[in-house]
């Protein structure tokens, strides 16, 4: 520090510099040469500084890579999923300075006149506020989403230069407390947009404003060149650029993005600072200088850079649409070509921000029509949205519901946005409150929407823990209406011509401005349930499986949180990434390592544990356990627990499950164990050290093992990852009547509703899985419509209901018909329509031979047998 | 592998699994900072062509603070524009001789390419002290310093990055398979002569 003091006094006298001491000045050089220090200190360029020595290190040094404690997030690390982290925690800690500040603009403006702070210190609170929004928050917080998962959905083990990653990791905090600090040096004023005159008058803090950007910038092209290394070079074999998850596409595009239009923020606030501190005429009229001209600059890189803080949203909303709505995402390539054609034009719209500031007049004209255009990619993507939640199996979780919010959110900014690039019209809501409504909607909606829908959506693959899904939903309901408070009504505002970045205002407004301030507020609560809600789930809340939202893309693949390298070898990439819902596709295969030979074999897969009883052969059940099997890393155990319940009625659901399960190749094996389920539970996971436990059960009202809060003590008990699937009554009942298990059909007339008949089928059932269907054709008196008729009808379907059920509750797969004309007309119709594998005839002494030779005549191949129940079936 | 006592689980020491790189990722991210490098040039531009046209109505070259007008030494700077270009050349000449399986070209073509490049800032820094004016004149004078401040402190870079691929090239450590920070330092030189003679035709010459 002392040395940046002297070097300051030195250079300033040498070149002759009137007055010698400017506190600006040195404190800018102050602060430089600190951060410089901060960043040697903590061992950034560690590396580069022994490479340069010729000292012996190697590239294969991975001994900063991963963390054992918490403390270690506050340490230099190269570890892509380490430093993912440390940027979303640094951002989000940024965010909550924001927003205080934003809190205090929004108490300064709940009543005209004066009430916390004068003119000069709003103007500090608001260019506070934007500024730790923009350049330290929504630009570089999707640096975080995307340094954690993109290497792990692109399967790759780290970024492309982990070194460098870290730096840009590192030169954020340095961006933000420059800003912070200069709270003590007089805060900057001259907004987040910093325009001269303005910005080069004012304090110290102005200054600090400038080198911060400074290093913001940097970190952004840094992570940017880093991560277009990184997806051209590191993607999985078989990882085509049209195979990448859309949250690739969109990290390259921005990333170009931020590549070719941060220096233009960097030389702005180069031209600045040197008026500043040097004494150069860039912006002084009278001099030659030109003000209109860091306009230009400014926004040539602050117009792409909306898109920077959005286009990674628009990544995020694509995986969380698709994964939730289960359908692939609707025009895929469409999606990736607009975000391309957003990122082209958008170089080319900067001075829609100006067309009041004076420049020239014949560019009004082709900037507004290139702003308009823009809104043209943006609706395709809207729309392939919404086609892709068309007719889809919506899961509302809390990610798909800040997916949803940021739809209606970003649609009403967008279309503020097309208002106000139409130039007449931006002349009379420039610098009004509608161009506050417009970008609080579009930043609320692009940027803030789009983080929680991924950090929610990516928390249980960083934590490992899940979330509090009630708090979420708090959260979001609390977001979203604060939302629409606070920023709806600045549009009416706006458009009667309340001047926006002023601190007082025309007593008129003051009911809306009120009712904003309370909308603020709710946001403020929102964002403690959010802390709460991550914090608590963090160090306490239950272990999350490696896929909890069934996603298809390679970061659902690896454990949750991943290993150190992510995977244990270089998985293959075979599919496209979002095929939900096609049965068999694939997005990648994990291979074992070498040493097992290739893929995974049924050895060395990843137990999965299953316990259920009663819900056991229903169609949820096993159609959870085959999108898991999809993933090719599972073989499931199923453990039956009986308590004092039949246990061969147990057995038989387990057979006919195994069967179903062997038919649709998933590799499963089961028992049935006594005791009741947290014990039985407790005792597999402690003997199979599964990789998750799914528990399924009835609906909460009518299940037992719910009534007794089984399923939260086995969390307890086992500490395992647990998937709760709960089972529609009526599907529970329908013993996957669906599935291709062999069909046995039973015929029988007068045996029908005898125990001896439901005897036979259970047999049956127990020598071989199968499922039945009973057919019982009466033949009727006439008239059929008579009273004889109607009371025998009555009777078979009361008799059919009675032999069903006997059969449903001891765990048979069976369905039943009552035929309305005699076995020769009825049988050759039912065989017809079921198809069954055999037949088994089933009568009462006499009629046994009369129905066989009917079967018989309509069977074709199908073999028939029959039993006589004879006196048995009197009882 | 060099682990030494490192954060990470002593379980998960093991090396990540290897993959077969399609591409030199460090020279695509050389190529993308030289893009976002002339960038920052082309805001720099911006701004002079700003200035320069906003006294377009007046006397070109516009007019000190004294009211004489500016002049460049347009003939001495040509001849250093000359020097740097050539540093170009040798350069190449250079990375030819280390393709050929002669490392003491290398040794010898990177010497005369640094030498002609201080050459360059030492001419350079002649001349800011002879101008007769400084960059608290007109704006014009705050565009001129920025714009060659900026070059030359991009000389500086290059010439610090040369002299640490020549230190390892006296270790012998390049050879015509493996020469990526060779070529990285080498796209960095040409692209700062480049950008030099752009910024001698637009503000020297016309
Ligand atoms: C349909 C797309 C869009 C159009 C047509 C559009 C148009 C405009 C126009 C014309 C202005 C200038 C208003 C004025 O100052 O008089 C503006 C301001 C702004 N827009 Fe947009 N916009 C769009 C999307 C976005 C997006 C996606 C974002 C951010 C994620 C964004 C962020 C902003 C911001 C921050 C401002 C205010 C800048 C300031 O003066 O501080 N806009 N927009
Ligand atoms: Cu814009």
């Amino acid at each position: 520090m002392l040395f940046a003091f002297l070097l300051v006094f030195l250079l300033r006298a040498l070149f002759g510099f009137e007055p010698l001491y400017d506190g600006g000045v040195y404190g800018g050089v102050a602060g430089l040469i600190g951060a410089i220090g901060f960043l040697w200190g903590i061992g950034c360029f560690d590396f580069w500084l022994g490479w340069a020595k010729g000292a012996d290190i190697s590239e294969e040094d991975h001994s900063f890579h991963g963390v054992s404690n918490w403390k270690q997030y506050f340490r230099f690390n190269t570890d892509h999923k380490v430093i993912g982290i440390q940027y979303l925690g640094m951002t989000l800690f940024f965010m909550l300075w924001g927003g205080l500040m934003a809190l205090l603009i929004r108490t300064e403006l709940a009543a005209p006149g004066q009430q916390i702070a004068d003119g000069e210190t709003y103007n500090g609170f608001l260019s506070m506020h934007a500024t730790l929004m923009i350049f330290v928050f929504a630009v570089p917080v999707f640096g975080g989403i995307a340094n954690y998962v993109l290497p792990i959905m692109l399967g790759a083990k780290d970024m492309a230069f982990p070194r460098l990653n870290a730096l840009s990791f590192w030169f954020l905090p340095v961006a933000g407390f420059m800003f912070l600090a200069s709270m003590f040096t007089g805060m900057f004023g001259a907004a987040w947009t910093a325009y001269p005159p303005l910005a080069s008058q004012g304090t110290m803090g102005q200054t600090l404003f400038e080198l911060g950007v400074q290093f913001a910038g940097a970190s952004s092209i840094a992570t940017a060149i880093n991560f277009l290394a990184t997806i051209v070079t590191m993607r999985a074999p078989g990882m085509t650029i049209w195979r990448m998850p859309i949250l690739a596409w969109a990290t390259g595009v921005t990333s170009v993005l931020a590549v070719f239009a941060t220096p233009f923020i960097a030389g702005s606030q180069f031209l600045t600072m040197f008026d500043r501190i040097m004494g150069t005429n860039f912006f002084v009229p009278d001099q030659g200088g030109d003000v209109i001209m860091y306009q230009h600059i400014f926004w040539f890189y602050s117009h792409p850079a909306v898109y920077i803080m959005l286009l990674p949203g628009f990544g995020i909303i694509s995986e969380v649409i698709a994964t939730f709505a289960r359908k692939p995402l609707f025009g895929y390539r469409a999606m990736a070509f607009s975000m391309v054609a957003i990122a082209v034009l958008g170089f080319g719209v900067w001075a829609h921000h100006m067309f009041v500031s004076g420049m020239a007049a014949w560019l009004r004209v082709p900037m507004m029509i290139t702003t308009i255009i823009i809104a043209v990619p943006t609706g395709v993507k809207m729309w392939s949205w919404l086609a892709t939640l068309w007719q889809g199996r919506i899961h509302i979780k809390t990610p798909m519901l800040w997916a949803l919010g940021f739809l209606f959110t970003f649609l009403m900014g967008g279309l503020s946005g097309v208002f106000l690039g139409i130039v007449p019209a931006d002349i009379q809501m420039s610098d009004t409150y509608f161009v506050t409504a417009h970008l609080h909607y579009v930043l609320y909606g692009g940027s803030v929407y789009t983080i929680f829908a991924g950090l929610y959506y990516w928390f249980p693959k960083m934590t490992g823990k899940m979330y509090s899904e009630r708090l979420g939903h708090w959260h979001f309901w609390l977001t979203f209406i604060g939302t629409q408070l606070t920023f709806f009504p600045m549009h009416w505002q706006g458009l009667q011509g309340m001047p926006r970045r002023v601190s007082d205002y025309d007593p008129r407004f003051e009911t809306v401005n009120s009712i904003e301030t309370i909308g603020s507020y709710m946001l403020g609560v929102a964002t403690i349930v959010f802390f709460y809600n991550i914090i608590v789930s963090w160090k306490s809340g239950p272990k999350a499986p490696w896929n909890p939202w069934r996603g298809k893309t390679l970061e659902w693949m690896v454990s949750s949180p991943p290993p150190l390298f992510n995977f244990d070898a270089v998985p293959q990439v075979v599919g496209g990434p979002y095929q939900y819902g096609i049965p068999d596709a694939r997005h990648a295969v994990v291979f074992a390592p070498e040493e097992f030979g290739g893929e995974l074999k049924e050895d060395t897969r990843y137990p999965v544990l299953v316990v259920a009883n009663e819900t056991l052969t229903s169609q949820t059940l096993i159609d959870e356990i085959r999108a898991r099997n999809a993933d090719g890393l599972w073989s499931f155990q199923l453990v039956v627990p009986v308590g004092d319940g039949d246990r061969s009625v147990a057995e038989r659901r387990l057979a006919t499950t195994l069967a179903i399960l062997a038919e649709s190749g998933v590799s499963a094996t089961g028992r049935v164990a006594d005791g009741d389920v947290v014990s039985v539970a407790t005792e597999a996971a402690k003997e199979i050290q599964p990789n998750e436990l799914v528990i399924a059960t009835l609906p909460l009202a009518e299940s037992q093992w719910m009534r007794t809060d089984s399923v939260d003590k086995v969390r307890k008990a086992t500490g395992v990852a647990l998937s709760h699937v709960v089972v529609p009554a009526n599907d529970a009942r329908a013993l996957a009547g669906t599935s291709a298990l062999p069909l046995v059909m039973v015929v029988a007339t007068e045996a029908i509703g005898a125990e001896a008949l439901a005897t036979v089928v259970r047999t049956r059932a127990d020598a071989e899985p199968a499922r039945f269907t009973v057919v019982a054709p009466l033949d009727l008196p006439d008239p059929r419509w008579g009273a004889e008729a109607n009371e025998r009808r009555r009777a078979a379907g009361e008799a059919m209901t009675a032999t069903i059920n006997a059969l449903v509750n001891t765990g048979v797969a069976v369905e039943g018909e009552v035929m309305d004309d005699a076995p020769s007309v009825a049988l050759p119709l039912a065989i017809d329509a079921y198809k069954p594998s055999r037949i088994i005839v089933a009568g009462i002494n006499g009629e046994t031979a009369g129905l066989r030779e009917a079967a018989e005549a309509a069977a074709g191949d199908t073999p028939v047998e029959a039993v006589n129940l004879g006196a048995a079936a009197g009882a | 592998m060099a682990t030494t006592a490192g954060h990470a689980p002593a379980d998960q020491q093991a090396s990540p699994p290897q993959q077969k790189q399609h591409m030199n990722a460090s020279l695509i991210a050389m190529l993308l900072f030289i893009g976002s490098e002339v960038m920052l040039f082309a805001s720099l531009f911006t701004a002079y062509f700003f200035i320069r046209y906003g006294v377009a109505n007046e006397t070109w070259p516009p007019l000190k603070q004294d009211g004489e007008p500016f002049t460049l030494p347009v003939l001495l700077t040509g001849v250093n524009t000359l020097i740097l270009i050539s540093s170009s050349f040798t350069l190449w000449w250079g990375e030819k001789r280390l393709a050929a399986g002669d490392n003491k070209g290398l040794i010898r073509g990177l010497w005369v390419t640094i030498l002609m490049g201080a050459t360059f800032l030492l001419i350079q820094l002649n001349e800011y002290a002879h101008l007769g004016f400084t960059p608290q004149d007109k704006a014009f004078s705050g565009a001129f310093y920025t714009l060659t401040g900026f070059h030359g402190a991009h000389v500086l870079v290059g010439l610090i990055v040369l002299s640490l691929c020549l230190r390892r090239a006296y270790k012998n450590d390049f050879s015509h398979s493996y020469n990526t920070p060779l070529t990285a330092g080498s796209y960095y030189w040409h692209f700062v002569d480049i950008v030099w003679v752009l910024l001698f035709f637009l503000v020297y010459v016309i």
